[in-house]
């Protein structure tokens, strides 16, 4: 490297000696670009020419435009200075070379540069393969190769020279060869054309890279020319035997004079697990094969692949699938038979329901069916073919079955091959069912329904499998549709096979079977829920208020249809709002009601049932409801509080009025005098004092009746006054005019001309009697003293009814202006003036007149005017 | 003694003429029996010769493939015409006495048949679209026979290194002049099928150079 150096220095340095025209000169140098490699170490020196007037100390390098370090420089002699730099990839590769002077001079600058385009040698190609398609009858010969370029790009213009040759294994004088350049960069295939491909010959091929940097061989490929060649697959078709398990693939190979190998693969229909016929099994010069050992009446998909003789080539792609059926055969298992009890209250409606059988070999045309039904020792036979629908999961036949009948059922499943085996069960007497599992579980598996249970408690019948039943749960039970597997007895988990639908509810039965001699019976099933994927239900929960009361209400509200749900509800929250306080309460998914408790009397409340799974709530409708102003009772204890008080107030004036009825009695009805007991009716100064008429004290009282009003008022303001002094017992006779029998004259009371005015067309003045004797007493010998009466009232005959004497008598009473002012008094206005005192009995004079001090009388009896 | 000497005197002349006899026998027969040294028996040569048999046996399949196609695209009667003689054609007779000799034969012969091929096959373009089968066929075949001529010469330097290879002239005199259509018909099927009955004598005469450990 370094001799090398040194030779070039020296070469630069003659070169330099021998002169240029200008006054500066680098070398290397070219009209074109100098190409050198990124990493490497360039050396340029630069000469200074004869006629320079510059030394070799004024020259400097620059390198796109930036000096480069003194250091790099290498002074050859006086007039030549070199530079050494490593190319960098960054670099753009203009690199000049100039003088000047540093002082003052008149000397004209010197510039000189070149152009270096940088790069990288080419990588050297691997893992070269090539390979000749079939076209027509013969290879093509158009060899395409295949190589890794590998990542680092050169920077340069980039050559991939395909090279191929024939191979004789001995020199020839005049190789046969072919080549055919590639300029694409990092190119990675190139097709070399071989004018005809070569046949039992051996053929080298390699890959040369070139750039301006230099070039590169890939290592050779040096095979025999089949071994470049890759034949297509042979045209298939597959013929159907006669024999039900085999068929005949016949195919063509449109090549010319090779000998190819082929295997055969082959798989039922939609499978992807394929069976190989080894090329061995093939001969050479064989265009057919019969694959054997097949499934009756099973769709096969065959292929093919070759390959030239003792594996010179490629293998061939595989041929498209040539599909064809095996011939039919007898029925190999038997129907998957099944029932379903729907039990009423005296009978049982069985349905039977199979699928055809896993093996059928052919098309099911129908089955055999033979129900033997026995109750109380009696046998009766049915039997019947029901056609075999493709478009059906499973045949159904329904029939009816008393609860004490017990019925075994024998199937088959005939084909245009034959029949298959029978398959049994056993419905036995109702009620009567083995036992079930127990524990049965559920999971989810890969997002599929992993079952687990228990085996059920020994009995004597054998367990012979399990069947697993599930449907889905939908809004019409008569689209329900019916699934079931078996499993082995020994088997206590599985995976259900089948398509569940996600937020869809599944019910799933597990059924013990057991093998009563050559029947099977099923055990009692067990039943568990199952979702494959839950959701948020597809709608809320309705709900209502069915008691409303003063600080409570309670919500109840209904469960929301099955394939509603989408899953399992965990729980139902209510949420119920009045203003702006929202409140909610949550409750197990078991209960349908919930007693809201501490809410506002009289208050409006917005309610709504919130429904929750695990994938998420649904919320309900939303309805309002106002609280009660009262709570339960409250009103009831009111009105029983207010009808007592009624009752009590009633019940006492009641007793008030019974008590006092004769007060009242006089109060509403005042005893009129009755004239005709009065004593003056017999009072004529012709006629002596009867008798027998008790000797009284009979006192004249003057009476002036009133208008209504005024005596109202009067008898409202003196009534306790006066029921003292009505108990007084007097007796009282009218005498108006002159005589009482007279008609009653209008008279004007000499004591009361204040209303005189308004009494002298209503006043009837009477004359009253008063005896002296007072309640039966005898009264004192005095002759009796009239008293004038002025009264309005008629007279009534009362002196022709004596016997009312004795009520009249006992009362008596006068109105005097003391008792007008005792009314006053009585309102609170007066009462200093006149005030009213009781006097007692034995002070009582007989005879009334306006007495210095007013006073009543206890009395016991009164009467109002009429 | 005498007698003795008298009876062993005739046995001895009979004896020494026995063995003269038996001499000129085994050089009679050594002397009509040159293959034995034109055996191809080193590894070399047996290689060459398995991959000449190989592809002489391909190409007699391909030239009768491609005889039936020419007779199918060239009409019903080209039976007939095929049997015709035609004397610019290279025979298929494999001429010489030693091995060398008709090795060296099928290698000129093979030379012989090439211009002819080239000459068929530019005929078949003019007379069908220059991608017709026969042309592609012809072509095929001509790149073949470029693949064995080589082959063929390497065992014949190896069987015979000092015997000179002739190599035919480039344009046999033998090529027929201007032809008709009919002519041309008929001389190319005539080449196909003196080619493929070469081939096929051809085959035989490579097939007997194998040496008994070359099992093909």
């Amino acid at each position: 490297m370094e001799a090398s150096f040194h030779v070039l220095v020296l070469l630069m340095y003659l070169h330099c000696a021998a002169g240029f025209n200008n006054c500066l000169k680098i070398l290397p140098d070219s009209i074109d670009k100098i190409y050198v490699e990124v990493g490497t170490d360039f050396t340029a020196t630069c000469c200074l020419q004869d006629d320079s007037h510059h030394t070799s100390d004024d020259i400097e390098w620059k390198l796109d435009n930036i000096s480069l370090p003194k250091h790099l420089y290498h002074k050859i002699n006086a007039t030549a200075v070199s530079v050494t730099f490593t190319v960098s990839q960054d670099m753009r590769g203009f690199l000049t070379c100039f003088t000047s002077q540093k002082s003052l001079s008149y000397v004209n600058p010197c510039m000189y540069g070149i152009f270096l385009e940088k790069g990288y040698l080419p990588s050297k190609p691997k893992n070269l393969s090539c390979l000749a398609l079939q076209e027509g009858s013969n290879f093509s010969p158009n060899l395409r190769c295949f190589w890794n370029p590998g990542n680092r790009d050169t920077l340069l213009n980039t050559t991939y020279t395909l090279h191929a040759s024939l191979d004789y294994g001995f020199e020839q004088s005049t190789p046969t060869s072919f080549q055919h350049v590639c300029t694409e960069r990092l190119a990675r295939n190139c097709t070399v054309n071989l004018s005809t491909f070569p046949v039992h010959i051996g053929l080298r091929v390699w890959v040369t890279v070139s750039d301006a940097l230099g070039s590169v061989n890939s290592d050779e490929l040096l095979r025999e020319s089949f071994a470049f060649a890759k034949p297509n697959p042979p045209d298939v078709q597959v013929l159907a035997d006669v024999i039900y398990s085999t068929v005949m693939v016949e195919w063509k190979h449109h090549i010319s004079n090779i000998e190819l190998r082929y295997v055969i693969r082959y798989c039922q229909a939609g499978s992807s697990v394929w069976t190989e016929v080894s090329e061995e099994s093939t001969e050479i010069s064989s265009e057919s094969f019969r694959l054997q050992a097949l499934q009756p009446y099973t769709l096969y998909d065959v292929q093919m692949r070759c390959i030239v003789k003792n594996h010179q080539s490629y293998w061939s792609d595989w041929s498209r699938n040539a599909t064809n059926r095996t011939a039919e055969a007898k029925p190999a298992s038997k129907p998957d038979l099944w029932r379903i009890i729907q039990s009423t209250s005296d009978s049982r409606n069985v349905t039977l329901l199979w699928k055809a059988p896993v093996k059928a070999n052919g098309i099911i045309l129908r089955y055999d069916l033979k129900i033997t039904m026995k109750k109380d020792s009696k046998f009766k036979e049915v039997i019947t073919s029901v056609d075999h629908d493709p478009h059906r999961l499973y045949q159904t036949y329904s029939m009816e079955l008393s609860a004490k009948t017990m019925a075994s059922i024998e199937i088959i499943a005939a084909s245009s091959a034959g029949v298959s085996p029978k398959a049994t069960l056993v419905i036995p007497l109702s009620n009567q069912d083995p036992s079930g599992v127990e524990r049965l579980s559920w999971s989810l598996r890969d997002g599929q329904l992993w079952v687990e249970w228990m085996p059920p408690v020994a009995n004597l019948l054998r367990l012979s499998e399990y069947l697993l039943e599930w449907e889905k749960v939908s809004l019409d039970d008569h689209q329900r549709d019916k699934h079931w597997q078996r499993v082995k007895a020994n088997v206590n988990s599985t995976t259900l096979t089948g398509h569940f639908e996600p937020f869809k509810r599944y019910n799933i039965s597990v059924y013990p079977v057991y093998t009563l001699q050559k029947y099977t019976q099923a055990g009692r099933p067990v039943t568990t829920a199952a979702y494959t994927q839950q959701g948020p239900p597809l709608e809320g929960p309705t709900a209502n208020i069915t008691k409303s009361k003063k600080t409570s209400a309670e919500v109840k509200w209904t469960e929301i249809p099955l394939h509603r749900q989408q899953g399992f509800i965990t729980n139902y929250t209510i949420f119920y709002k009045t203003g702006n306080v929202e409140k909610s309460v949550t409750v197990n998914s078991d209960n349908r009601s919930c007693v809201l408790t501490n809410l506002t009397s009289e208050s409006e409340y917005g309610v709504h049932v919130m429904a929750s799974t695990v994938a998420g709530s649904r919320n309900g409708t939303d309805f309002n409801f106002k609280t009660q102003k009262y709570a339960d009772g409250e009103v009831e204890v009111i009105v029983v509080l207010v009808c007592l008080s009624f009752l009590f107030i009633t019940v006492f004036i009641i007793m008030l009025f019974l008590r006092k009825r004769e007060t009242i009695k006089q109060l509403l009805w005042p005893q009129v005098p009755d004239p005709s007991v009065s004593s003056i009716a017999h009072w004529s100064p012709d006629f002596p004092v009867k008798a027998n008429i008790p000797k009284e004290d009979v006192s004249v009282v003057e009476v002036d009746v009133f208008d209504g009003k005024s005596l109202c008022e009067e008898d409202k303001a003196v009534l306790p006054l006066k029921k003292d002094k009505y108990m007084s017992e007097e007796h009282s006779s009218g005498i108006g005019g002159s005589s009482c029998m007279s008609s009653p004259r209008h008279s004007v009371s000499d004591s009361d001309e204040g209303d005189s005015g308004q009494t002298t067309t209503s006043t009837v003045q009477y004359s009253s009697v008063v005896a002296s004797g007072y309640k039966g007493q005898t009264p004192n010998h005095q002759p009796p003293v009239f008293a004038r009466s002025e009264s309005t009232q008629p007279l009534l005959d009362c002196e022709e009814h004596p016997e009312h004497l004795h009520d009249s008598r006992n009362s008596y009473f006068r109105r005097a202006k003391g008792v007008e002012l005792g009314g006053l008094v009585q309102e609170g206005e007066e009462s200093n003036e006149s005030s009213l005192t009781f006097c007692p009995m034995e002070e009582m004079s007989p005879i009334v007149e306006d007495p210095p001090t007013p006073c009543y009388m206890p009395q016991q009896n009164s009467y109002r005017p009429q | 003694m005498n007698v003795r000497n008298m009876i062993r005197l005739p046995q001895r002349s009979q004896a020494k003429h026995r063995i003269i006899f038996v001499v000129l026998f085994l050089t009679a027969v050594e002397s009509t029996q040159p293959t034995k040294q034109a055996r191809c028996e080193n590894p070399s040569c047996s290689q060459h010769l398995h991959r000449g048999l190989k592809l002489i046996k391909f190409m007699n399949v391909t030239t009768a493939q491609l005889l039936k196609t020419y007779k199918a695209s060239n009409g019903d009667s080209m039976d007939l015409i095929c049997d015709m003689q035609m004397v610019n054609v290279p025979v298929s007779t494999i001429s010489g006495q030693s091995i060398s000799e008709r090795i060296s034969s099928v290698y000129t012969r093979l030379k012989e048949f090439l211009p002819h091929l080239k000459t068929v096959m530019e005929q078949q373009k003019d007379f069908e679209p220059p991608t017709n089968p026969v042309a592609e066929g012809l072509k095929h075949l001509i790149a073949y026979v470029d693949l064995i001529s080589p082959i063929v010469n390497c065992l014949l330097q190896i069987l015979q290194p000092n015997m000179p290879i002739p190599e035919p002239a480039e344009r046999p005199t033998g090529m027929p002049p201007a032809q008709n259509t009919f002519q041309q018909k008929a001389y190319g099927c005539i080449v196909l099928s003196r080619l493929q009955e070469f081939l096929s004598k051809a085959f035989h005469e490579l097939k007997s150079l194998r040496g008994k450990d070359n099992i093909m």
